[in-house]
């Protein structure tokens, strides 16, 4: 086997065996759809001529790929750390970009299948989603998606040393974020200023262009917005990652 | 499988400076340094560890034992001084020189969540290696049994030849172990000792951290004693003992012998009541031992004679430990 394909089955194991895992990577944020789904079942959001469900599936379902991705990568690489795995990987001749490519691989595949069960929820009659044809757009901002928020995920797991720090500033970004990027709330019913700020936030444009792509919220050049800022989030945070990952706690 | 294996792949591209890889000795440290803040961990060591040689690092906690391993893994890089393994300088990370060599560490390192055999496949993939390599580790550490249990549920000296096996896993010429015997039960730590003499007897280079002297004694064909960073004693064991000139110990029943006799003994410098026994330490057995068979036989007395860790105790005893 190769070393790309025995660290991606390592990774599939460790994360089908973790059930706190597998709970907050499909149950919680389904759980959110649900809720919301069903307290505002055909209701639309005033003046927007829109239901709250075109609201509410895209931003959960971006909400729910965007902390998997950050938990789950900031996760692992302070508890490789910690356990000194990162060093046995280093004195072996695979490369770290190959470890991570396991990983992206992995965080990628996650996204699509909570993408998946997510919008087949939301597509039920009870729910109401429908569907716009320019669906398929939503795939590369949830690719770009993913990566930025992986990106984050490992400035968070390289500065973090405990599991508990990791789960504090890792829930100080994504809670307030959720809320301040309409992934909970229809961002139309909030005030303009809270709308500006929000345009600093990586989930926002997750939300913008998956909402655009999945209920035609938004047109092409919403979706190249998002993809754009996404795509600069992960540069801004790739290069934070690169210089601020370590080996081991003390070196 | 489809990696190919890195040393195949690899190109000589820039000349080494240094003798042909094959002929150089497994390490080489000129004058290595390592200190974290004001504190030299290593403190000007040079040493040189022969091919096949079974070399053991003593001294007491905090001597710099691991911080000097983990030099010459290449995972420290050392403040000043030159390491050379197996002819190439292990720092910065050397692809070509890591399958050749194998390391546990003093904190062993697992994949979460995976049992020992998945976890052993996982690293021989990191070699590029099929997962039959796995299981011929476990049989070499007798984890087979074990296989399927998962890491977290292993017992510490499970966990501790786990981590063992994960250093033989690609068949390296130069394993690094730290402290491979510390938690292991007393079977299993003389089951370790014909792994590790199987090793050595196929050619490879080990080189060990351990606080049992008697098994460094047993298994060591050369040892250094490191006190506070710097190598205060390397040789064998045997000559190290022999070097010494501590005291053989001739036990003789109470009440066979009385201390005053015992004082007057051609060679006895000293002697003590201990657990039933006369003892006369003496700086030469042979005197001592003919005229104690002249005076009471020889059929209840025991005889000790200096062993590594008499030498290390007093090699290391006046220094502070930190
Ligand atoms: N990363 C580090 N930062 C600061 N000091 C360190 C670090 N690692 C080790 N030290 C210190 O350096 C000294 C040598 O440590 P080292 O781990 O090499 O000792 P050792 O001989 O392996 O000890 P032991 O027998 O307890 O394993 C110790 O005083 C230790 O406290
Ligand atoms: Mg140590």
């Amino acid at each position: 086997m190769s070393a790309f394909a025995a660290l991606s089955a390592a990774n599939y194991k460790a994360s089908v065996r973790d059930k706190t895992t597998v709970f907050f990577t499909f149950a919680f944020p389904l759980l959110f759809l649900v809720v919301f789904g069903l307290i505002f079942q055909g209701q639309e959001v005033a003046g927007s001529g829109r239901g709250y469900i075109d609201y509410i599936a895209p931003g959960v379902l971006s909400w729910g790929v965007g902390n998997a991705a950050l938990f789950g990568i900031a996760f692992t690489l302070m508890q490789w750390r910690n356990d000194d795995l990162l060093r046995l990987i280093r004195m072996t001749p695979t490369p770290l970009t190959t470890v991570l490519g396991a990983r992206y691989t992995g965080a990628l595949v996650i996204g699509l299948v909570q993408a998946v069960l997510f919008v087949g929820v939301a597509l039920l009659p009870m729910f109401g989603l429908r569907l716009a044809d320019s669906w398929p757009l939503a795939l590369p901002v949830l690719l770009l998606g993913v990566t930025a928020f992986l990106s984050m995920g490992v400035v968070v797991g390289s500065r973090a040393n405990t599991p508990e720090a990791v789960a504090a500033i890792a829930n100080s970004i994504m809670v307030p974020m959720a809320f301040l990027s309409g992934s909970f709330l229809p961002i139309d019913l909030m005030p303009g200023w809270l709308q500006n700020l929000s345009r600093a936030l990586p989930l926002r444009y997750m939300n913008d262009g998956i909402s655009a792509a999945l209920t035609g919220s938004g047109d092409l050049a919403t979706i190249g917005l998002s993809s754009a800022a996404l795509a600069g989030f992960t540069l801004v945070f790739g290069v934070l990652a690169v210089k601020t990952f370590r080996w081991s706690n003390n070196s | 499988m489809t990696t190919t294996h890195a040393t195949e792949t690899s190109t000589p591209s820039s000349a080494e400076p240094t003798v042909p890889a094959e002929a150089a000795p497994a390490v080489v440290l000129n004058g290595v340094r390592k200190r974290y803040g004001d504190l030299p961990a290593v403190d000007g060591v040079s040493l040189t560890i022969r091919r096949g040689e079974f070399f053991g690092i003593l001294g007491p906690n905090g001597a710099g034992k691991t911080t000097l391993i983990e030099i010459m893994e290449g995972l420290r890089q050392a403040d000043a001084g030159t390491v050379h393994v197996l002819g190439m300088p292990p720092w910065p990370r050397n692809a070509a020189l890591l399958p050749r060599l194998g390391l546990q560490t003093q904190k062993s390192a697992f994949f979460a969540r995976l049992t020992a055999r998945e976890h052993l496949a996982t690293v021989a993939a990191l070699y590029g290696l099929p997962a039959t390599a796995a299981d011929t580790a476990l049989r070499t550490v007798g984890l087979t049994s074990q296989a399927d249990q998962r890491v977290g549920d292993l017992s510490g000296g499970q966990r501790q030849r786990l981590a063992i096996a994960g250093a033989l896993v690609h068949q390296p010429d130069l394993v690094f172990l730290d402290e491979p015997t510390a938690a292991l039960d007393a079977q299993a730590r003389r089951d370790l000792w014909q792994v590790l003499r199987d090793l050595k007897a196929q050619g490879r280079t080990i080189v060990y951290t351990t606080h049992h002297l008697d098994e460094a004694e047993s298994l060591c064909d050369r040892v250094a004693i490191v006190v506070a960073g710097s190598v205060i004693a390397l040789d064998t064991p045997h000559r190290l003992v022999g070097a010494a000139h501590a005291p053989t110990r001739v036990m003789v029943p109470v009440g066979q012998l009385s201390t005053e006799r015992a004082q007057s003994l051609p060679g006895v410098v000293r002697v003590t009541v201990e657990g039933g026994s006369v003892v006369l330490e003496t700086s030469t057995a042979g005197p001592t031992l003919a005229a104690v068979g002249d005076l009471v036989g020889l059929d209840e007395v025991q005889t000790r004679t200096a062993t590594l860790e008499d030498v290390y105790l007093e090699l290391t005893g006046s220094e502070p430990h930190s």
